[in-house]
């Protein structure tokens, strides 16, 4: 009797010890992540001058100021910048999406010659890197007259490999064939099924896909710096690197701070928003449902 | 209500390029199936026709693989017909888009939209239709009446028990009034209990719904309980057309013979004797004579003395004092009847023996004898396992 109660109780020790342990690591984790947000609202409080006498943990208080500084800086336009962002992000996020969700549905629903022919071709683009096909693609651009055009940078965007994989293989877990059948049986022509019975059942892979996707293009500083030298046209990632590549006597770190700040705030919103879809999105297909 | 004719229906799937090989290499040496590989591709079913009477009552019933399904879904216009035709109420709909053949369908794993409520889940056909609002919510009452699922209407599936969800699977294809109403085995999901009321409930169904019925299954109780004929399918081949009781008395082969029935019938090897206009079965050296109806339809075959497959039911065979010898294996106790699992003639065979007026239960290595009526011996060809009656 004795023996089995220090064994339960070494057994209840045991499993404390590893939860500290788990916990302490998950901590960690945690705080490692978030460090570098809390760094970014700190250097965002700073001057110039402070910032130049290097690394602190304490909020200074130059917050506002910083604030004031940016949005009156006269090389840039924030809401300006913020706005076309957002149109270009929004812009490819639901169409990223959606049209990825089509294909996806297209390779998943339908038998047709040569799908996984398709499926192999689609997936072998997701190995070139866009830097690859840039200059080709701006030149192609010139010719077609789309520089300093949202076209560019919303349209391509639409044919994301990445997305469309991820989109394929959550329907292979959420998706029964017989769904779909069954809405035809209905009555229900292929569009209406994927518009009313499909897309609301990937509720939660469009949130995660829309996030990255919005994400990424919010961020995307390589291809729209290639095409839009119009002030009123550029996005935040330009403006950004507009700051800091400023003159000597304009450079003001603070301002580059405030500003990046500024820039994820959208990103950390949207997030907050869709979280709960997000870790649903995540975790979807691990267990069966 | 309608007349469905299937006239010598085939569906093969093709197998192109690189997957011909592989699919060859997956499909033979395993031997999952044998079903035919043709240059065309994998003949999933052929030579099926079936005339389907006005309100009949059809069920499809076979093991894995046999095609049944694959037929089901080639009548609702989700497969492709690689030939023959298919009439409905004598139109014919090869080409005919699902939504326009007038069919429901229910499914195996009921295929309801998850996202919609249970009443938008039964009006989304009416609603397609565009019909008046009043309207589609008084056929999705009435249809959730008949099912006994009311208080769930405004649930999504999900909080739905597997009995409720297949009601609401149910619900959604009556509420359309279908002229034929197809069912993909849609009680496998449920569990014994639950599959046994279901049953219940779709006999009810189809006395008030009053539609033609194609329904598939692999459980042959269902076939027979249901049905008022039933197919069984093997390979893509239909086996044997009948009503149950036909199916079960007169067999037309071996498969069906082993396929229908529960405990599955008990096969011998036998020898069939002529002698004098009379015909007998020997085996274990008792001569048993086959019952004068037997005789006539062999004797009209002009069928000889062979050896043959002989086959008895176990609810057919009884205990004797003299009689074929045999030895018990295991004896399982079902409350009214006893199973016995019995060696004999080298074989395994299975006997139910009533409790009503039994002494004793034969013990485990007990020494027996059997024997059996005429009238219930099934007679098998050797070489073809047709039975030799027909």
């Amino acid at each position: 009797m004795n023996r089995k109660l220090s064994d339960n109780t070494r057994g209840l020790i045991k499993l404390t010890v590893l939860r500290v342990i788990v916990y302490a690591i998950l901590i960690f984790l945690t705080a490692l992540c978030l460090f570098f947000f809390y760094l970014m609202i700190v250097n965002a409080s700073r001057s110039n001058a402070q910032l130049a006498t290097g690394f602190t943990l304490v909020p200074k208080e130059n917050f506002f100021k910083n604030l004031v500084n940016a949005w009156n800086d006269s090389s840039i336009n924030i809401p300006r910048g913020m706005l076309n962002s957002l149109i270009i992000a929004l812009a490819s996020a639901v169409l990223t999406t959606y049209f990825s969700a089509l294909t996806a549905y297209g390779i998943h629903a339908y038998e047709f010659k040569g799908k996984r022919m398709v499926f192999t071709f689609i997936i072998a683009v997701m190995m070139i890197p866009a830097q690859v096909s840039a200059l080709g693609f701006v030149q192609m651009m010139n010719k077609l007259h789309l520089t300093n055009s949202y076209i560019p940078l919303i349209i391509p965007s639409i044919a994301a490999p990445v997305v469309f994989f991820y989109m394929k293989q959550y329907m292979e877990s959420v998706l029964p064939l017989e769904v779909i059948d069954a809405a035809r049986v209905d009555g229900s022509g292929e569009f209406r099924t994927f518009n009313t019975i499909v897309l609301p059942m990937l509720k939660p892979a469009i949130a995660v896909q829309m996030i990255f996707s919005f994400v990424s293009s919010w961020n995307n500083y390589f291809v729209p710096a290639l095409l839009l030298d119009k002030a009123e046209m550029k996005t935040v990632p330009i403006m950004i690197a507009q700051l800091r590549s400023a003159d000597y006597s304009k450079f003001d770190m603070g301002k580059v701070y405030m500003f990046i700040l500024l820039a994820i705030l959208p990103v950390m919103i949207t997030y907050i928003f869709l979280s709960k879809s997000i870790i649903k999105g995540v975790t979807a297909g691990s267990v069966k449902g | 209500m309608a007349t469905v004719e299937l006239k010598n229906i085939k569906k093969v799937y093709p197998v192109t390029g690189g997957e011909k090989k592989e699919k060859k290499k997956e499909m033979l040496p395993e031997k999952k199936t044998n079903l035919q590989i043709t240059e065309e591709g994998v003949v999933a079913v052929q030579e099926f026709s079936l005339d389907i009477a006005d309100k009949e009552f059809i069920v499809l019933v076979g093991p894995s693989g046999c095609g049944k399904s694959t037929t089901l879904r080639m009548v609702a216009g989700l497969e492709e017909i690689t030939g023959g035709e298919l009439y409905i109420d004598g139109k014919l709909v090869n080409h005919v888009a699902p939504k326009d053949r007038d069919i429901a369908m229910v499914f195996q794993n009921y295929a309801l939209y998850p996202h919609m409520t249970v009443f938008e889940n039964m009006a989304f056909s009416l609603r397609l239709k565009h019909l008046p609002k009043a309207e589609i919510e008084k056929k999705v009452q009435e249809a959730a009446e008949i099912l006994d699922i009311t208080e769930y209407l405004n649930r999504k599936p999900k909080a739905l028990s597997g009995g409720q969800r297949q009601r609401v699977a149910i619900g959604r294809a009556i509420v359309r009034a279908p002229k034929v109403m197809l069912m993909d085995e849609p009680l496998s999901n449920l569990d014994a209990k639950l599959r046994n009321e279901m049953r219940a409930e779709i006999i009810k169904l189809r006395k008030r719904i009053d539609t033609t019925f194609i329904y598939v299954t692999h459980d042959q109780t269902e076939a027979m309980t249901l049905g008022d004929r039933i197919v069984v399918m093997k390979d893509g081949f239909i086996q044997q057309i009948g009503t149950p009781q036909e199916v079960f008395n007169h067999p037309a082969n071996l498969f069906v013979a082993g396929f229908i029935g529960m405990p599955v019938m008990n096969f011998f090897d036998a020898r069939l004797t002529e002698d004098g206009g009379k015909y007998f079965v020997e085996l274990g050296g008792v001569k048993t004579e086959l019952s004068p109806e037997k005789e006539a339809r062999l004797k009209a075959k002009k069928v000889a003395s062979q050896d043959i497959t002989l086959g008895v039911r176990p609810e057919h065979v009884d205990l004797t004092e003299k009689g074929i010898a045999a030895v018990v294996d295991v004896s399982e106790m079902m409350g009214s009847s006893v199973h016995l699992h019995l060696t004999a003639q080298g074989r395994n065979m299975i006997m139910i023996v009533p409790t009503v007026g039994m002494k004793n239960i034969p013990a485990m290595g007990e020494a027996v004898c059997f024997g059996f009526n005429g009238s219930v011996a099934h007679v098998f060809s050797k070489e073809t396992g047709e039975n030799l009656e027909f």
